[in-house]
Order: C-alpha cells, then sequence, then structure tokens
C-alpha cells in the first residue's frame, strides 16, 4: 500500500467523522437519557426477579406434585452402594456349585 | 477512585469527547444508531455512578474507547440471547446490522467505505476504526481493542489492504 493510498484512506475516515460528529445527539440529551433510564431500571430488575421467582415456583410445584404421582414401593427397590463391590467374594460364582455339609436335627439314640 | 486516580470533571471531559465516543459506539455497533446511542448512554452511566473508574494507568480517551467497546459487546450478547429466547418476537432486537436510515443520510463515498467495513471481520474494522478515524497510534488501538501490540498490527495491515481491495473493486 502507498502513502497516497493510505491518505486517501484517513480522508474517508474524516469524511465519515465529519458526517458522525454532525448526527451525534448532544450530550445533554444523551446524559438525560442515561439517567431516565437507570431510574426505570431498578423497577424492573424488580419486575424480571419477580417473574424468575414465579417461574422457579411453578417449576418446584410441579416437580413435587410429579413425585407424588408416581408410588415408589420401597420393596421393589434395591440400594447399590458404591461399597457394594467389598462384599461380593472372589469365585463366588464357583463356590456356588460347591457343595456343602447341611446338618439334621436328630433325636440321638441311645444304645 | 483509587488514591493515584487524577481528579477530572468527568462531564466535562465527556463533553469534549463526546462527538467521537459517539462515532465510535457507531463501529462498535456495526452502524445501528439506536444500538449506539444505547452503548453510550449505558457506558457514560457507568462512568457518572462510578461503576467504571478510571484510574489515570492509559489516557482519559483510551480509557473512555475501552468502556464503550466492552459496554456495546454486553449489549451484544443480549442481543443474541434475546433473539432466541420465545419473546424476541415481541421487540426489535438490534441484529448487528447498520440502520437503513443511517445509510440512507450518508454521502455516496462513506456509504461506500461503511458498507466496505462492514464485510471486514471484527476486530480489522475496530482497528482501522481507531487509527484512521480516532488518529490513535497502534499501540493506543490496541490497548483499546483489548489486544496485543503485534496482533493489532496484524489486524490493522490486513484490514488495510482488504479494505484497500474493496474500495477498489468497488470503483471499477
Amino acid at each position: 500500500m502507498t502513502e497516497h493510498d493510505e491518505h486517501d484512506l484517513g480522508e474517508r475516515f474524516h469524511a465519515l467523522r465529519r458526517e458522525d460528529a454532525a448526527a451525534a445527539p448532544a450530550l445533554r440529551a444523551t446524559l438525560a437519557a442515561a439517567r431516565a433510564h437507570a431510574a426505570t431500571t431498578p423497577r424492573r430488575r424488580t419486575l424480571a426477579l419477580g417473574a424468575a421467582a414465579i417461574v422457579l415456583a411453578g417449576v418446584a410445584l410441579a416437580l413435587l406434585l410429579a413425585r407424588r404421582a408416581v408410588p415408589t414401593g420401597l420393596a421393589t427397590v434395591r440400594l447399590n452402594t458404591p461399597t457394594d463391590f467389598l462384599l461380593a467374594l472372589p469365585n463366588e460364582d464357583l463356590l456356588r456349585t460347591v457343595p456343602h455339609f447341611i446338618t439334621i436335627d436328630s433325636p440321638r439314640r441311645t444304645p | 477512585m483509587s488514591p493515584e486516580a487524577p481528579e477530572l470533571d468527568l462531564e466535562q471531559e465527556l463533553d469534549q469527547l463526546h462527538p467521537a465516543a459517539f462515532g465510535w459506539a457507531l463501529a462498535c455497533c456495526a452502524g445501528d444508531r439506536a444500538a449506539a446511542e444505547d452503548a453510550l448512554q449505558a457506558s457514560y452511566l457507568k462512568i457518572l455512578d462510578g461503576r467504571a473508574r478510571f484510574d489515570g494507568r492509559a489516557t482519559f480517551r483510551t480509557w473512555l474507547f475501552s468502556v464503550v467497546r466492552y459496554t456495546a459487546a454486553g449489549q451484544r450478547r443480549r442481543a443474541a440471547l434475546r433473539r432466541w429466547l420465545p419473546l424476541a418476537v415481541l421487540a426489535a432486537t438490534p441484529d448487528g446490522r447498520p440502520d437503513a436510515a443511517t445509510e440512507v443520510a450518508r454521502a455516496d463515498g462513506t456509504r461506500r467505505l461503511t458498507a466496505a467495513l462492514a464485510t471486514l471481520p471484527r476486530r480489522q474494522r475496530e482497528v482501522l476504526h481507531l487509527v484512521f478515524y480516532q488518529d490513535l497510534t497502534i499501540a493506543e488501538a490496541a490497548e483499546v481493542a483489548g489486544v496485543s501490540l503485534g496482533t493489532a498490527r496484524t489486524h490493522y495491515e490486513r484490514g488495510k489492504a482488504a479494505l484497500r481491495k474493496l474500495l477498489k473493486e468497488e470503483l471499477e
């Protein structure tokens, strides 16, 4: 890029700057609008927070009702804890096939 | 304000820089006048109520431009979020394009320039604006854009070449 090109770009940007400056709102109006906006913002924030609280309460209520609607039978539930594997014996399947003695309670014979 | 922060008459400083700040806000909002005015109002409010504090580490101008850029970016993110919400159909949200009224009011030469600028990546556009429009150095532009000097220089060179090419193509 030549120096002339750069100068030309600068001229174009300066023309844009002049147009923007002519169309810029007055500082006083901008500040007044900013202050007016600030005055309404807390009310809007309160409304937004209220709406959010209502939505959250609705969701919580819906979840509560949904949980009540589904009966949970404790007898049908088996709780698996993370440490259950510690109770498992090594080669448990093999041990299950080994016959074991049974004791029969019979009346002792006297000679 | 920190103990080293210079005492400034903020309104007087803003008054001096207001036209330049409006031009920068327009650049940050891709030429959307309403969005630029909103960004500028929010920026001034942050400065006047002390949420944004000038600590004297940079010049007041580069600091003000950083605040405007940051505020405009926040508004852009919120506008993008609102477009995804179902209620977006009820309110006009800025879509990051120049508004028609602003474009019509421009002279031919500047309209061509803004159209060419709109096709460039945001970073390149920002650095070119800061250097050519605001007459900042590349180092100051880097500070405002929140990038390193090397990155700003790369954006500047690439953006300048691309803009020159686009403007030449349009004339031919």
